[in-house]
C-alpha cells in the first residue's frame, strides 16, 4: 500500500467523486456553482495531496539531525 | 442554447423595456417596482435640469418634511429621549397611500410649530431664570458687603477725621442718630451690583481702574454653583461683584462698561429691610418660573417622545417618497394622453414578474387604461446583473472590487468561490490556526442575526466576509493536515516511511541519517512527520513546495486560460478561439507545461536506485532557451528532440498571436463590405416610439421627445460598445491600425505574463514558509522553554506563556498573517486568473430598490435599528 500506484487510485477516485458530484449537485440556479465549486475544491484538494505524495515518492535527501535522545532513536 | 434561467456562471440576460404608465398610478407603479427592486430606469430627461422637471415640487415639498423630522430628531437628541429605532427585518411598512403622505406632512407642519413655540417660551423662561438666580445671588452675596461694610462706616469715617478734609461731617451730623440706619448714600457713595462671567473679572477690574483712575471700591465674591448660559447651554463661572464709587457720573461710567463687558447688572436695595423684601420677591418668581418651566418641558418631553415612537418610520416612509419621486423624474411625460413613459434595463427573465406586479397596481387602483410593459431591441450594451446570495455575495464583492464584468462574459467569480481561499489555504496552512479560524467564522455563522447589528466597522467588514472566512478556514484545515503542523508541531497521524539508521556505536549527539523503511510504503497523507524538526528539513520542504507553487500555478492559470474559449465560444468570435485562445495554450503548454511534467516525471523516476544523477530542472528550462539543443544532464532519452520542438511551437504561436486575427477581422469587414453590408451604428434608430410620432404630428413634442431620447441613447452606445469590447469590428468604423496596435500589446502582454505570472506563483511557498517560520518561532519563544520548566514556578510560567502564545498566535499569526495572506490571494485571482479570459467592460445594473436604497443611505442609518 501506500506506493506510487496510491497517485493512480487516487486520481480514479477524485474522478468518480467528481461524476458523482456533477449529477449529484442540487437542482436550482446555482446548481453551475454547486458543481463548479465541488469539482474544483476535489481538484486542488487532490493535486495538493498528489504532489506531496509524489514529492516523497523516490526522495533525493534523507532527514539528518543531531539532537536525538537514546529513547527516541528506535521510534 | 439560452438556459431556462439565469445562474450565476454568467450575467443575466437583460432587456430593455419601455413602459407606458397612466399618470394616475404612476407613483403606485414606481413604489411597487422599488420594492421589488429588479428594474434600472434610464433617465429619458437628461436635458432638462434639476429644477425644470415635473416632480420637483413634490421633492420639494418632501425634502421639507424630512428637515422638519430631523428638526424633531434634534430636539430629541438635546432633551435625551432615546429613539425607537425601525428594525427592518421585523417591522415591514406598508407602501403609503398620497393622502397618508399629505397627512404626516400636515403633522409634522403642526408639530414642528408646537414644539418650535415650545422651545421658545422654555428658552425665554431659562432666560428669565438665570435672571432671578443671579440676582438672588447678586442679593444674597451683596447683602453680605453690605453687613460687612455697615460694620465699617465708622472706621471709614474715624479715617477721614484725621485728614484736615472732614468732607462730610456736616452731613454726617445730620444723620448721626446712632439708630438710624447708617446709609451710604448719606455719604454720597453710589454703588452698582451684578454678575459678571469669572474668566472677565480680570480685564472688568484693569478697564475700571484704568477709566475712574482708580476711584473706586470693588467688592467681589465667587458664585459657587456655575449658572447655565441660556443660549448656548453651557455652564459659565461667575462672580458677584459690587462696586462702589463716588458720584453719580462716575457711577453711569461703571454702568456702561459693565453692560460693555457682558455683566448683568441688578438692582439691589442698600437698605436691609428692602433687601430682604426684594429676596423673598425674587425666590417667589424663581419658584414661579421654575414651576412654569417645569412644566413646559414635561410637554415638550411629552411632545418629543411621542414622536420619536414613529419618527424612524416617518423618516423612511419620506425617504422612500422622496425615491419615488425622483425615479418618476426620469420619465418622459406625454401630456396629450396623460401618460408616463419609462425605459428600463430589467432581467429578461424577471419580464413576467414586473409584468404581473404592473397588473396588479393597475388592477387596485381601478383604472381602465391598461399599463403596458413593452420589450424593445436595442444595440446598447446592457448592464451586468450577477444575482448573489449570503453565501456568494461575499466573494462576488471581491470581484467586483477589481471591475465589472462584461455582459454576459463568464462570472470571473465563479472560479474564485475555490481558488481564492484555497490559495490562500497554501499559504496559511497550519491545523491549529485554521481550527480556531474556523471557530470564529462559524460563530460569526451561527449568530448571523444578532451579530448583523453590530455598526463597529472594523468586525462589520469581517463578519461580511464570514462565508469566505469560513471556506478559507475549511481548506487552511487541509492544506494545514498536507504540511503536517499544528501551532508548529507535527502530527504523528501514520507511521513514518523512514527510521533512523543507528550505528552500534551510537552516542547521544551524533548526526543520524535515516533510510527508506520499506521500499513500498510512503507516507500516505501529507508531509512525513520524520522531517520535523530534522536539520535538512527546510532544504526538503522549500524544493517541495516551491515546485507546488508552479505546478498549483499552472493548473490556476491553465483553468482560468480556458474560461477565455468559453467566453469566445459564447459571443460567437471563432477569430477568439483560433487567434488567441489556440495559440496562447500551446504556447503556455509547450513552456511551463513541459516544465510541470518534467517536475513530475523526475519524481516518479529513482534516481539514485537506477544509479542516475537527478538534473536540475531550472537549468534545464535556461538552456531550453539559450541554447536550444543542448542538454546538461539528461531527464529522458529524446529529450533533445523533444524540446527543441516544443521550443519551435512556441515560437511560431507568436506570428499567429500577433497577425491571425487581425488579419481575418480585415478580411472578413472587406467581404461584408463588398457584399454591400453595413455596420450596425451606420443605421437609422428604429424604435418602439415611431409610430405615435405620426398619428400626433401635431403636438407630438412629447412622444417626439420620447423617440430623440432613444436615437440618441444609440449614438453615444457606439461608443460604449466600442469601449467595452475593445475588438473593433462591432458597430462604427473599421480601424485596422487599431485592431493591430491592440492585438500587439495584447501579445506582448501574454507571452511575457505567462514567464512573470509563473514566477508570481512562487508566493506561495514563500507566504507558506514565512508563516511556518514564523509560528515555530513563537512557539520556540514562548511554550518552549515554558514546557521544560517544572514546579510551582513552571505551572504559573506556563499560564502566563500560554497567554502570551495564544494572545500572539491570534493577533500575528492569524490576523496578520491571514490578511497578508490574503491580499496574496487575492492578487492572484486578479491578476494571474482575470488577466487570462476577463475584460471586464462591462457597467453595473443598479436596479430602482427600496432595499438597497435603505441599507445604503448615510442618513437613515441613526434611524434604522
Amino acid at each position: 500500500m501506500a506506493n506510487g500506484w496510491s497517485v493512480i487510485i487516487g486520481l480514479v477516485i477524485v474522478v468518480a467523486m467528481s461524476i458523482a458530484a456533477w449529477f449529484f449537485s442540487p437542482k436550482g440556479e446555482n446548481q453551475v456553482l454547486w458543481r463548479s465549486s465541488i469539482i474544483l475544491s476535489i481538484a486542488s484538494c487532490y493535486l495538493m495531496w498528489a504532489i506531496t505524495f509524489l514529492s516523497q515518492l523516490h526522495p533525493l535527501i534523507e532527514p539528518r539531525r543531531s539532537d536525538l535522545r537514546k529513547e527516541y532513536i528506535h521510534h | 442554447m439560452a438556459p431556462a434561467r439565469d445562474t450565476p456562471f454568467r450575467s443575466a440576460d437583460m432587456s430593455m423595456v419601455q413602459l407606458y404608465i397612466s399618470n394616475e398610478i404612476g407613483r403606485e407603479v414606481v413604489n411597487a417596482l422599488g420594492e421589488l427592486g429588479l428594474v434600472q430606469f434610464r433617465d429619458l430627461n437628461g436635458d432638462l435640469s434639476a429644477f425644470q422637471r415635473a416632480f420637483t415640487q413634490d421633492i420639494r415639498r418632501l425634502d421639507n418634511v424630512e428637515r422638519q423630522l430631523r428638526y424633531f430628531h434634534a430636539q430629541m437628541e438635546k432633551a435625551g429621549i432615546p429613539l425607537r429605532k425601525l428594525d427592518l427585518d421585523v417591522d415591514t411598512l406598508a407602501p403609503p397611500t398620497t393622502t397618508e403622505i399629505d397627512e404626516l406632512a400636515e403633522r409634522s407642519q403642526s408639530l414642528e410649530q408646537r414644539v418650535s413655540s415650545l422651545n421658545e417660551s422654555y428658552e425665554t423662561l431659562k432666560k428669565r431664570e438665570v435672571e432671578l438666580t443671579e440676582w438672588r445671588w447678586v442679593l444674597r452675596e451683596a447683602g453680605g458687603f453690605f453687613d460687612r461694610a455697615h460694620g465699617n462706616v465708622d472706621e471709614i469715617r474715624a479715617s477721614t477725621d484725621n485728614d484736615d478734609a472732614p468732607l462730610l461731617q456736616d452731613v454726617e451730623h445730620h444723620i448721626s442718630a446712632p439708630e438710624v440706619e447708617r446709609s451710604f448714600s448719606g455719604m454720597n457713595i453710589g454703588f452698582v451690583a451684578g454678575v459678571i462671567a469669572r474668566d472677565r473679572v480680570a480685564a472688568f477690574e484693569r478697564i475700571l481702574w484704568r477709566t475712574l483712575r482708580g476711584n473706586l471700591y470693588m467688592n467681589q465674591a465667587e458664585i459657587p454653583e456655575p449658572l447655565v448660559d441660556p443660549a448656548n447651554n453651557e455652564p459659565v463661572q461667575k462672580n458677584v461683584f459690587v462696586i462702589f464709587a463716588h458720584g453719580k457720573e462716575i457711577l453711569a461710567k461703571i454702568r456702561k462698561i459693565s453692560e460693555s463687558m457682558g455683566a448683568d447688572v441688578y438692582n439691589v436695595d442698600e437698605n436691609s429691610e428692602l433687601r430682604r423684601d426684594q429676596v423673598h420677591e425674587v425666590n417667589a418668581r424663581l419658584n414661579d418660573v421654575q414651576s412654569v418651566l417645569g412644566n413646559t418641558q414635561q410637554t415638550l418631553e411629552a411632545e418629543l417622545t411621542q414622536i420619536s415612537r414613529s419618527l424612524s418610520a416617518w423618516m423612511v416612509l419620506i425617504s422612500k417618497e422622496k425615491a419615488v419621486f425622483n425615479t418618476l423624474n426620469l420619465f418622459s411625460y406625454d401630456r396629450a394622453r396623460r401618460t408616463l413613459i419609462a425605459e428600463a434595463w430589467i432581467p429578461k427573465h424577471d419580464l413576467p414578474l414586473i409584468r404581473s406586479t404592473l397588473q396588479d397596481v393597475t388592477n387596485r387602483a381601478g383604472l381602465s387604461v391598461p399599463s403596458i410593459i413593452n420589450e424593445i431591441r436595442t444595440n446598447k450594451t446592457p448592464p451586468t446583473y450577477l444575482k448573489t446570495n449570503k453565501f456568494t455575495e461575499a466573494f462576488q464583492t471581491i470581484v467586483n472590487a477589481y471591475g465589472t464584468a462584461t455582459y454576459q462574459e463568464v462570472n470571473p467569480a465563479i472560479p474564485v468561490f475555490v481558488t481564492f481561499p484555497f490559495l490562500f489555504a497554501v499559504m496559511f496552512g497550519d491545523l491549529g490556526h485554521a481550527l480556531i479560524m474556523l471557530s470564529a467564522a462559524l460563530a460569526m455563522i451561527y449568530w448571523e442575526k444578532p451579530l448583523k447589528k453590530v455598526t463597529f466597522e472594523l468586525f462589520a467588514m469581517v463578519y461580511y466576509g464570514r462565508y469566505i472566512a469560513l471556506v478559507m478556514a475549511v481548506f487552511s484545515i487541509f492544506t494545514g493536515l498536507i504540511y503536517n503542523d499544528i501551532f508548529s508541531m507535527s502530527m504523528t497521524l501514520f507511521k513514518s516511511s523512514w527510521e533512523w539508521e543507528v550505528p552500534p556505536d551510537y552516542r547521544p549527539g551524533q548526526t543520524l541519517t535515516a533510510r527508506i523503511r520499506d521500499a513500498n510504503y510512503r507516507y500516505p497523507f501529507g508531509l512525513d512527520w520524520r522531517w520535523h524538526g530534522t536539520e535538512n528539513d527546510l532544504l526538503f520542504t522549500n524544493s517541495y513546495k516551491m515546485k507546488m507553487s508552479i505546478i498549483l500555478g499552472w493548473a490556476h492559470m491553465t483553468y482560468s486560460l480556458c474560461f477565455s474559449y468559453i467566453n469566445a465560444r459564447h459571443f460567437k468570435r471563432p477569430v477568439d478561439i483560433w487567434g488567441n485562445f489556440v495559440p496562447g495554450m500551446i504556447f503556455f503548454q509547450s513552456i511551463f507545461g513541459y516544465l510541470v511534467i518534467c517536475i513530475i516525471y523526475k519524481w516518479t523516476v529513482d534516481w539514485f536506485g537506477t544509479g542516475r544523477q537527478p538534473p536540475g530542472l531550472l537549468n534545464m528550462l535556461i538552456y531550453m532557451f539559450l541554447q536550444p539543443g543542448f542538454i546538461d544532464e539528461q531527464l529522458y532519452p529524446g529529450q533533445k528532440q523533444v524540446q527543441i520542438l516544443l521550443l519551435l511551437l512556441a515560437v511560431i504561436q507568436v506570428p499567429v498571436l500577433l497577425f491571425l486575427k487581425p488579419f481575418w477581422l480585415r478580411w472578413e469587414h472587406n467581404r461584408a463590405r463588398a457584399k454591400g453590408y453595413r455596420g450596425i451604428g451606420e443605421r437609422s434608430a428604429t424604435s418602439a416610439l415611431d409610430d405615435d410620432e405620426d398619428e400626433h404630428q401635431g403636438n407630438g413634442r412629447q412622444s417626439g421627445e420620447g423617440v430623440s431620447m432613444i436615437a440618441q441613447g444609440l449614438d453615444d452606445d457606439d461608443h460604449d460598445e466600442g469601449e467595452g469590447h475593445g475588438h473593433g469590428g462591432h458597430g462604427g468604423e473599421f480601424e485596422f491600425g487599431e485592431v493591430m496596435i491592440h492585438q500587439v500589446i495584447h501579445t506582448i502582454e501574454f507571452c511575457l505574463n505567462c514567464v512573470s505570472h509563473t514566477a508570481s506563483y512562487l508566493r506561495l511557498w514563500a507566504l507558506s514558509l514565512a508563516h511556518q517560520q514564523l509560528s515555530a518561532v513563537l512557539w520556540s519563544m514562548t511554550m518552549g522553554p515554558a514546557l521544560k520548566m517544572t514546579g510551582i514556578g513552571g505551572a504559573i510560567f506556563m499560564v502566563v506563556t500560554f497567554a502570551a502564545f495564544f494572545f500572539l498566535s491570534c493577533v500575528i499569526l492569524i490576523v496578520m498573517e491571514g490578511v497578508s495572506a490574503m491580499l496574496h490571494s487575492l492578487r492572484l485571482a486578479w491578476v494571474e486568473s482575470f488577466s487570462k479570459f476577463a475584460e471586464f467592460g462591462g457597467w453595473p445594473f443598479a436596479p430602482f430598490s427600496f432595499k438597497q436604497l435603505l441599507e445604503e443611505s448615510e442618513e437613515l442609518k441613526e434611524y434604522l435599528g
